[in-house]
């Protein structure tokens, strides 16, 4: 079993890997070094290529793809509908790049396609680090935040609660999100709980065959 | 330290102004002034060197001139380059004259360091004692790290580890000294050294900023021309955090006095890293024969251009402004 991971940088990517292995219940191995974008539009424009690259270069069974939300749409229940689209959110958006990209790709290497393991975290990556050590920090707090046109916190604000400074070192800010993600590490249905961007990655996961 | 300056008539500089943030990128087309800007900031050093001139001006009405103000606690004083041509600038006054902390910004301003790296100098030995501060070009790279490794050895090793952790291929720095003469080297994992002349254009680069950015006893104020040069589009972001360690010290855990960093680029991966700071990046902007300073975060609907895309790209697709003119 391997998996491949495209993040937007070497923090998240070294977060997501416990994170992952977390969910899965074990180490995996991942295909080295990591994809990067710069950012979200990047993501969308690399996400094919990525693709075809692991289709048919590699022995990834699975891909990996976080994205923040930023100021989009939340991914709800209602998006799973079979057939719906969210044109605003960034899961069924990834998800439907996924699916038009593999469609058109012949089986290789042994497998009709590589699977997706998609999850978005709201507003950003750093509220999924501060699950469990600030209660307030969840999704249903932002979604609320963003209808009462009071956001309970901002991107900023929760890098700086994470980092503690908004200029963070690479090794700095790779300790911290280490650091916040070991509560994670050996139980992370609180974080699924309190974040449904990440439990649709876990349900991702469990669901590439014998990744257990 | 440096409040802001202003230009009149100062080679592609006719007429605007810049304010000064702790972190400077400025990013434009060639011939759009952002090696003038930092030119300014170093004649602004040498003339500060000099006797302050008196009375009034005897530049030619319309001649060059730039004026500089200053943070706290120097805010109420102002200091005007005179020039006679775009290339000489041969006073300097204050006002108000005789300000009382004109001699301690005067200190400050013999300190202003300006940096265009050249690796083939750097790639070179040195003389053994020219290694107090490193030269524009860091021709004494070798010398620095000497003195470094003997004067502060704790910041000797802190450059070090972070040097051997972004480049993990190396575990260790070599200094080696023979008959006044220094150079250095890099060790690798299974074995030998690679001397600074057979090093990568990147990691003689990267040895250069990382002694900056340890320095003991930094600049108030260091310009570094093109800090992308040579470097990886993935390691940016640990060049970024070498110049952060020098402007926010205190993000870093240090208690010294900030360095004011003015720095250029024509990297849209470096550009991207300033993503969350639109407020450290200037754009030069190129109008025919003149050229204007503005800041990126004085863009209104910056937010939601961000929404679609990269600062890098944006900046490249000349939607911020700050690229070559075309015919």
């Amino acid at each position: 079993m391997k998996l491949a991971l495209l993040s937007e940088s070497l923090v998240d990517e070294t977060a997501l890997r416990v994170l992952v292995a977390a969910v899965v219940g074990r180490p995996l191995k991942f295909a080295s070094p990591g994809f990067r974008a710069r950012g979200w539009p990047h993501v969308m424009q690399l996400l094919p290529a990525v693709l075809r690259h692991l289709h048919f270069n590699t022995d990834a069974d699975a891909l990996v793809v976080v994205a923040d939300s930023d100021d989009t749409a939340v991914h709800t229940a209602r998006h799973e509908a079979p057939g719906y689209f969210h044109p605003q959110c960034r899961l069924c958006q990834l998800r439907a790049v996924h699916r038009q990209t593999v469609k058109n790709l012949a089986p290789a290497r042994g497998r009709e396609q590589v699977l997706r393991a998609v999850g978005v975290a709201v507003p950003a990556i750093e509220a999924w680090y501060l699950c469990g050590r600030e209660a307030a920090v969840t999704e249903a707090a932002w979604i609320e935040g963003r209808e009462t046109g009071r956001a309970p916190y901002t991107r900023a604000q929760l890098k700086l609660r994470v980092y503690g400074t908004d200029r963070p070192s690479l090794p700095h800010a790779i300790a911290c999100a280490l650091r916040e993600v070991e509560r994670q590490r050996h139980d992370p249905r609180r974080l699924e709980h309190d974040f449904p961007g990440f439990a649709f990655l876990a349900a991702d996961l469990r669901a590439v065959p014998n990744i257990h | 330290m440096i409040a802001s300056i202003a230009f009149r008539n100062f080679k592609a500089l006719r007429s605007t102004r810049v304010a000064l943030a702790p972190f400077n990128l400025v990013i434009g087309p060639n011939g759009s002034g952002k090696t003038s800007l930092i030119e300014a900031v170093m004649r602004l050093k040498t003339l500060s060197k000099l006797p302050v001139a008196e009375g009034e001006p005897r530049q030619k009405s319309g001649g060059p001139e730039i004026e500089f103000t200053f943070n706290a606690p120097h805010d109420g004083l102002t200091a005007r380059l005179g020039c006679i041509s775009d290339s000489v600038c041969d006073t300097l006054r204050i006002s108000p004259a005789h300000a009382p902390g004109w001699p301690a910004l005067r200190a400050d301003l013999g300190g202003l360091r300006s940096y265009a790296l050249q690796h083939e100098a750097m790639a070179g030995g040195a003389r053994r004692d020219d290694g107090a501060e490193l030269s524009p070009s860091g021709h004494n790279l070798a010398a620095v790290l000497a003195h470094l490794r003997d004067a502060a050895p704790a910041e000797y090793a802190a450059l070090t580890a972070e040097l051997l952790r972004i480049v993990p291929e190396f575990v260790g720095l070599e200094v080696r000294e023979r008959a006044g003469e220094v150079d250095f080297g890099l060790r690798l994992a299974e074995g030998g050294t690679v001397p600074a002349d057979e090093l990568s254009q990147g990691s003689l680069y990267l040895v250069a900023v990382l002694a900056l950015a340890f320095d003991p006893e930094p600049p108030c104020v260091l310009c570094i021309e093109e800090i992308d040069r040579g470097f990886h589009p993935r390691s940016l972001r640990e060049v970024r955090d070498a110049l952060y360690r020098l402007s926010h010290p205190q993000a870093h855990g240090l208690s010294r006095r900030p360095v004011q960093i003015i720095t250029t680029s024509h990297s849209p991966y470096f550009i991207d890293l300033f993503r969350d700071h639109p407020d450290e990046v200037i754009i030069s902007e190129k109008h025919g024969r003149a050229a204007q300073f503005a800041r990126l975060s004085d863009r209104a609907d910056l937010a939601d251009l961000l929404g679609g895309s990269t600062l890098g790209d944006l900046w490249f697709s000349g939607i911020l402004g700050g690229v070559p003119e075309e015919r």
